[in-house]
Parts: structure tokens; sequence; C-alpha cells
């Protein structure tokens, strides 16, 4: 089934777009009544928003992630990360402070470093932690939430627990490499003079800058084509389906957790802006709602799953969804009971 | 080859669009302005990007292998999937270019829930309200221009802090409040305009009677009835994604003469109704003007407020 689904998602997804456009050009109106005139209107605005908003984001993080690869040699990472996996696991969870980048910017930079050699447990520590443990979301909760600092202090802290709790599980029980297997991956178990090192061996500043741009370029269309179907999906989902009636879930106590963490991955919105959003539900929610809502939106949210998919196998990305959410709902009910 | 060129032209349209959408000041309609400039910055590297796709597809048409960079991306070769992929980066620059551009407005409103009590985020507390207004002598007699603050000086600076009560949180609005509480007629800013509702819904009791002016788009829901609308603005933080509705209920015995998303001002006494079960703060209006839609129809958060 998921065979399947991975076989023929895209070229499917890729139809429907292609049927989209063909309706546009021909001026043709919506089938039903659910696509009329203003909700393709506001899906308009907010898919085109969503893909303009992650932009410099995500050209960032390709550019952060080639000119690691071209000036930053394999034995400096290796001998940057601790070996002790307690100390690398606390490493991986405050890098976002020294390297503040959000959820779309982070792949390609985690994939980057896990193969540079950076095991891969601290990697994910960092993806997890990344987007939420960094002083640009902690200012930006703190200002949405300003009656309630502790909403602020509590995000920071359950996302470095969760995220150095799932460290040190993938510590435990992975065996494997979570990154797909490539071909040029599969040379490097081999032989060690192979066409990754190329960058390095390219003589010159023209060389080296042309390797950044080589390298920069490719990985975003090969991270853009998530990132704007994630959008498409975002945008659909948001101009198409009312949210007082997804909001019936509040008054349950079990529900509005698993409520507010199913739409905080619907929405997909930046980790620096997801607290404005959050703010706007909390004469509706609890505390603890809130809470998962902002700890697990950045961690795992539609646009940056499909992302994740590019770089890891299906299997563990299925099972980091599963333990983040599963550690977020329990975290956050948790601190709901301390506070 | 012909992947560089087709890479070159995709990132040079994303690039064009961005230039596009800063000339033509559409912009405003996706993306806060303090997101303006990375947006024009990232322009600045699709640019580049583009530049070396181009370079790329010449280096390749000459015999060089341009940097033989295999190790991950190459990309596929089914013909089919490429133009299915290349086609997903097309789609939001047709739509963008092609399609012509409205905003945000009532039926996204009602998707997303509008407020029609100011922040959520400033909860107001019984605790810290007031009991009752003191009972103005003016306030039955005539229903405008006479906020019942006029009424001889009477106002001393203890009993104008007595109507504003506060807390930690929401110091800020109570200092607000009493600015707001000398002018005579209060119109809501499009700079402070979610401080401004918050501020009235919380010292809803000082400002009862006053006159208040706002200028919005008209959003209805079934249940206000043939008499009722409400004035809203989007209010945006980063990028329209993120924008969320809020309102002020209108009182008008015509209301059904203005149709949804018209943009009107709308001057009127400040009171109280009941809505789905909720008190809400509610303008008695006394004039209602159709006016042209702003340029930004969104309103921000003044992150410097408080």
């Amino acid at each position: 089934m998921l065979k399947f689904l991975f076989r023929f998602g895209t070229p499917l997804l890729g139809a429907g777009c292609l049927i989209m456009l063909a309706l546009i050009v021909t001026e043709r109106e919506w089938p039903s009544q659910l696509f009329n005139a203003a909700n393709l209107q506001s899906f308009k605005i907010l898919f085109i928003s969503i893909i303009l908003e992650a932009f410099p984001f995500i050209l960032l993080g390709v550019l952060f992630s080639a000119l690691l690869q071209v000036f930053v040699t394999d034995e400096l990472i290796q001998k940057f990360t601790p070996k002790n996996p307690i100390a690398g696991v606390l490493f991986g969870a405050l890098l976002g402070i020294l390297f503040p980048l959000c959820e779309c910017g982070m792949i390609p930079v985690v994939r980057r470093l896990i193969r540079k050699g950076m095991p891969a447990y601290i990697g994910i520590v960092y993806l997890l932690a990344g987007p939420i443990v960094n002083p640009i979301v902690y200012v930006s909760t703190f200002t949405a939430f300003r009656t309630k600092p502790e909403l602020a202090y509590s995000r920071m802290g359950l996302a470095f627990v969760i995220a150095v709790i799932v460290g040190l599980l993938l510590y435990k029980f992975m065996k494997r490499s979570p990154l797909k297997a490539t071909p040029s991956q599969h040379m490097a178990h081999h032989g060690h003079a192979h066409s990754h090192d190329h960058g390095s061996h390219s003589s010159g500043f023209k060389g080296r800058v042309a390797s950044i741009l080589s390298h920069a370029s490719d990985e975003f269309f090969e991270m853009g084509k998530y990132l704007i179907f994630g959008a498409l999906l975002t945008a659909v989902i948001q101009s198409v389906i009312d949210r007082s009636t997804l909001a019936a879930f509040a008054d349950q106590p079990v529900f509005s957790y698993v409520f507010m963490m199913g739409f905080a991955f619907i929405l997909s919105i930046c980790s620096t802006s997801d607290a404005f959003i959050a703010s706007s539900f909390s004469g509706m929610f609890d505390s603890g709602p809130l809470l998962a809502f902002l700890v697990f939106g950045p961690m795992i949210d539609l646009k940056n799953t499909l992302m994740l998919l590019t770089t890891f196998r299906v299997k563990f990305v299925l099972v980091l969804i599963a333990l983040t959410a599963a550690l977020t709902f329990v975290g956050a009910w948790i601190t709901e009971v301390l506070l | 080859m012909s992947h560089h060129l087709i890479r070159a032209a995709i990132l040079t349209g994303f690039a064009m669009f961005i230039v596009y959408l800063d000339r033509s000041g559409e912009m405003v309609l996706y993306i806060a302005p303090r997101m303006e400039l990375y947006v024009k910055l990232s322009a600045l590297g699709l640019y580049a990007a583009a530049i070396y796709q181009i370079y790329a597809a010449l280096q390749k048409r000459m015999g060089k292998q341009a940097l033989a960079c295999d190790c991950e991306h190459e990309p596929s070769p089914s013909i089919l999937k490429n133009v299915l992929i290349y086609g997903l980066f097309v789609f939001p620059l047709v739509l963008g270019f092609l399609v012509p551009t409205g905003t945000l407005g009532s039926a996204l409103a009602s998707k997303k829930g509008m407020s029609l009590s100011g922040s959520a985020g400033i909860e107001r507390k019984e605790s810290i309200a007031l009991p009752a207004p003191e009972p103005k002598s003016d306030e039955d007699s005539a229903n405008s221009a006479s906020p019942p603050s006029n009424d001889g000086g009477k106002d001393t600076e203890s009993s104008i802090d007595a109507l504003f009560p506060y807390d930690e949180y929401t110091e800020t609005h109570a200092a607000y409040g009493k600015k707001l509480y000398e002018q005579p007629l209060i119109s809501v800013p499009e700079i402070q305009f979610i401080e401004t509702l918050t501020t009235l819904d919380l010292y809803r009791e000082a400002f009862i009677g006053k006159e208040i002016e706002i200028t919005g788009f008209v959003y209805r829901e079934e249940d206000m009835g043939k008499e009722r609308l409400a004035v809203s603005r989007f209010a945006m933080n980063c990028c329209s994604a993120d924008a969320l509705p809020y309102g002020l209920m209108i009182n008008w015995p015509k209301a059904l003469d203005y149709v949804d998303d018209e943009w009107v001002t709308v001057k009127g006494t400040l009171t109280t109704s009941t809505y789905m079960d909720n008190e809400i703060i509610t303008l008695d209006a006394i004039k209602i003007e159709r006016v042209k839609a702003p340029e930004s129809p969104y309103v921000y958060p003044d992150l410097n407020f408080g």
C-alpha cells in the first residue's frame, strides 16, 4: 500500500496540478460549490504566500548546506561532534541556539551533516529541537503570549526534553542509517575517493563558487517540489475546511490535544509565526493543547513530512512521527497538570 | 542540458514573479512588511542560481562535464515524471501571473473563525473589570456627540484611573485606554487595530456610550440576522496563511443593504449585545458610508505595543 502510495503519489499529484492548470487556462468554473470563486481566490493567496514566506528560509538552508559541503571537511565535523552519546544529544538539542534555522531550511542541512559523518541520532535531535529551541522563536512566542509567559518557557523546555528522549532512543535502537540509500552512498562504503569530494577538489575561488551554486540549486529543486506540494495541500485545506466545525473538539479532554496537534500538522506554518496562531485559540483551549500545538507543529508538519521523505527512509519517518506525537501528547499533558 | 535550461527558466520565473509583486504593489497581499526584505533578497538568490544553471548548460554543450556532480540529485530519466515535477513548479507561477488577484474576504474569514472581541491572548477577567460604570447623567438624554466624561470636569484623574484597573499584563492596555477615553471620537486606527479593539473590549464599561469609528469589510454570519453585520479586517503576522480576522459587530436596521466584502466606514456608539451566548461589544451605528478598499487590506499586530 505504502509502496503504491509513494510509487504513484507524486505523478498523481502532478496530474492533479495539470488538471488545475487546464481549468485555469480555459477559465472553466470549478465543478462544485466547494471551489467557488471566493475559495479559489483565498486558495491562490494562501498558496503563494506560503511559498513566498518559505523561499528565504529554504534558500538559506540550501546555501548553508552547500557551504558546509564545499568548505567544511568531514573530519572537522566528526571532530566537533561529541563522541559521548549523552553529550552528543545535548549538543544536537542546543545547536539551534547557535544556528537558528526554521524547519524548511533544516532538512538539507541535517542531511548534509549526517552524510558528512555526524551521527544520525544527533542530526535528528537538531532537526527536532532546532526550529523551537532558538532565540527567534523564543521571542516570538513570548510576544504572542504576553499574558502567559510560562507557555514560552514550557515550549522551550518540552521541545528540548522531547528531542533529547527521541535522540537517546534512536541511539539505542537505530541500527541502520536513516537516510535513503543513494548510488553515491553505496560507493562511499567501498572507497572513499568518490564524487562527493569534488567540491573541495575543484581548485580556486571560481570552482568553489560554481560548486556552491550547483549544490544549492539542485537541492533547491529537490526540496522545492515538496515545499510547493505541501503549500498546495495546506492552502486547499485552509480555504475549504471550516475551522469552527473542527473546534467542536475543544471540550473533550483527549481530543483537544489530538486536535491541536493535527491542526499544527495541517497548517504547516513557520515556527516563528505559529505562536500568534496559537494565541488566537487561547480563549478556546487550555494551555496543554496549546503547548502540544506549539511543540509538535515545528517538529513535524505536513510540509516538512514530505520534505523528510525525500531524505529519510519511509519507515524511519513514520516511526519518528509516531514517537514525536506520543511524546508531545504525554509531555504536554504532564505540563498542563504541573502548571 | 535541457534540464539546466528548464531549471534556469523556472528560477528566473520565480525571481521575476517576486519583482513583479514588488513593482505592482501586490506584495502586501501575501507577505507582511517585515518579511518583504527577505523575500526580495531571495529573488537575488534565485537569479544567481538561474545564471549558474545557464552557465552549466553552456558548459555541457561545449562538451565539458560541468563539475561532474552526481552525488545525489540526478534528475529522473522518466519524461512523464519530469513533466509532472516541473509542472508542480510552474503551477504557482501560472497562478500568480495569470489569475487576477483579489483579497481575502468573508469566505476565508468564516473558515478561519471571526473574533468579535479583540485578541484572545488578553483575557477579560471579571475580577479586574468594574462592577458597573457610574451612572452618567447625560448618557440617556443624548446618545451621540457627548461622551460621558464631558459632565463638567467631575472626572478627576483618580476616577479615570478607577475606570481602568490593570494587572501586570494589561498595563499597556489600561494606559492606552485612558488615552482613548479622552478623545471625543475614537477612531479605530490601522496601526493598532487589534490593540484598540482589545482595549475597547477589556474596558467596555468605561467606553459604553462613546463614539467609535471603524473601517473594514462587511462580514456576515447566518445567526446575525437582518439587522446586524460585522466590520472586520484580517490581521497578518508573517504571511497570509497566518492571517486571522478580527471584527466589530454593528447594529443597523438596514444591514442587508450592504453586501459581503464591501468596504465601509461605520460611526456609532458603543454598547454591548449578546451573540452566540457571549456578551460582545457592539456599535449602534449612526452612519455607514461605503469607502474605497485601502491599499493594504490587512492590519498588523503592533509588536511595540506593550
